[in-house]
């Protein structure tokens, strides 16, 4: 079967130099490329830890910023992009936990940012979640391995949806 | 709407694999030299950007350059010829995928035909659609591992779609595969204990965003 492409649609090929040169033979073989960048986040590691360490000390100062009033969208910006980067990095580097806690706190996040309100305590319950979760004890340890923080997490965000779409009280 | 945390995946998975194994499939056997490639990372997040930097020395990139922002990404796209494009879904100050427009829709930009590799943190299946109907030459999900990021580069690299020029769409060819995403695809046991109203999608595993990549056209996808 043919398709006929309108005359307002011009299709072509295009080989990239990207393709052309990544095709060219004399790279790394799949496995050698992949263990090397391996090796490299794992040079990485040790520095992580202190990396979070600061990350979670800038997170809690802008936090306490925000105290018990409403945050401001500048405020929240902040929060979020810190818990991203923890969320986008945590599970790469062996910290499935921290990753899992601060998707859990951007999610949080959203909620307010869709009008539920900021709650201080349940901020900080992410806090000592992602305290607790950059420890060497629970390197490589999966969300569902410790089911009381996940569920307990959980119903924080759950309770915050239920803000949003106007389902609380 | 969880990220995969290692549970077994759903029975049903297996199908949508199946499917659309053509690329997948054959991945595993090629490999990419990015060796005097020049390779332009752009993420908000400086340790980010750091652990794809290593990710790329690791696979034998020595050319790689950082952005912060969209402008950083402008910038840097008319000082040099930048091979690939790794952009974050979420740049600031619009976002990625509004800076996968602009590279795309501007008819005097040399780089039109960048591939662009999106990363993103929210993979439900409406961003996927979003990021490819930007332009997008493929996505894939954060946290990321060595290995999803090199076959990902490698899917790009061997990649045969064709452009195409319309008045409302420049980039590669949309017309993908679908098979269809059955209820449950892609969705985590998590799932189930949070309702919400405003988002209901789950997050797509890296296959199922693979298949959406997928030329549908004979002839194309190998």
């Amino acid at each position: 079967m043919t398709e006929k492409t309108p005359p307002h649609v011009r299709i072509f090929s295009v080989k990239t130099r990207f393709q052309e040169m990544a095709q060219r033979p004399g790279g790394l073989p799949r496995e050698v490329a992949i263990q090397q960048a391996e090796s490299q986040i794992e040079s990485f590691k040790t520095d992580f830890v202190d990396w979070v360490d600061r990350e979670l000390q800038h997170l809690t100062q802008a936090l306490r910023q925000v105290g018990d009033g409403k945050a401001d969208s500048a405020q929240l910006d902040e929060i979020y992009s810190r818990s991203r980067q923890l969320r986008d990095t945590g599970t790469t580097m062996g910290l499935a936990l921290v990753t899992f806690v601060a998707d859990n706190l951007c999610r949080v996040i959203d909620t307010v940012r869709d009008g539920a309100p900021y709650e201080v305590q349940v901020i900080d319950c992410h806090i000592d979640a992602l305290n607790l979760a950059k420890q060497d004890a629970y390197r490589h340890v999966r969300p569902e391995q410790v089911p009381e923080m996940t569920s307990g997490l959980h119903r924080m965000l759950e309770r915050a949806n239920r803000y949003r779409t106007g389902g609380a009280g | 709407m969880r990220r995969p945390f290692g549970e077994a995946a759903p029975a049903v998975r297996v199908t949508i694999v199946q499917a659309a194994d053509q690329k997948p499939r054959s991945l595993k056997n090629l490999s990419v030299n990015l060796r005097d490639l020049t390779i332009l990372i752009a993420d908000p997040g400086n340790y980010m950007r750091r652990v794809v930097y290593g990710m790329l020395r690791g696979f034998g990139a020595n050319r790689i350059l950082e952005a912060a922002d969209a402008a950083d990404v402008l910038s840097a796209l008319m000082q040099q010829k930048v091979d690939i494009l790794i952009l974050d879904a979420k740049l600031p100050p619009q976002d990625g995928l509004a800076v996968t427009q602009a590279i795309r829709r501007n008819c005097d930009n040399e780089n039109r035909t960048l591939p662009i590799l999106i990363m993103t943190s929210d993979a439900q299946q409406s961003t996927v659609k979003e990021a490819r109907d930007a332009g997008a030459s493929m996505v894939v999900a954060k946290p990321m591992s060595p290995t999803t990021l090199y076959d990902r580069m490698v899917w790009i690299a061997f990649d045969r779609r064709q452009f195409i020029d319309c008045p409302t769409y420049f980039g590669p060819d949309r017309r993908f595969k679908i098979e269809g995403y059955p209820t449950g695809v892609g969705r985590r046991a998590s799932d189930k204990t949070v309702e919400v109203a405003a988002a209901t999608e789950p997050n797509l595993g890296q296959d199922d965003i693979d298949s959406l990549f997928q030329a549908a056209r004979a002839g194309q996808s190998e």
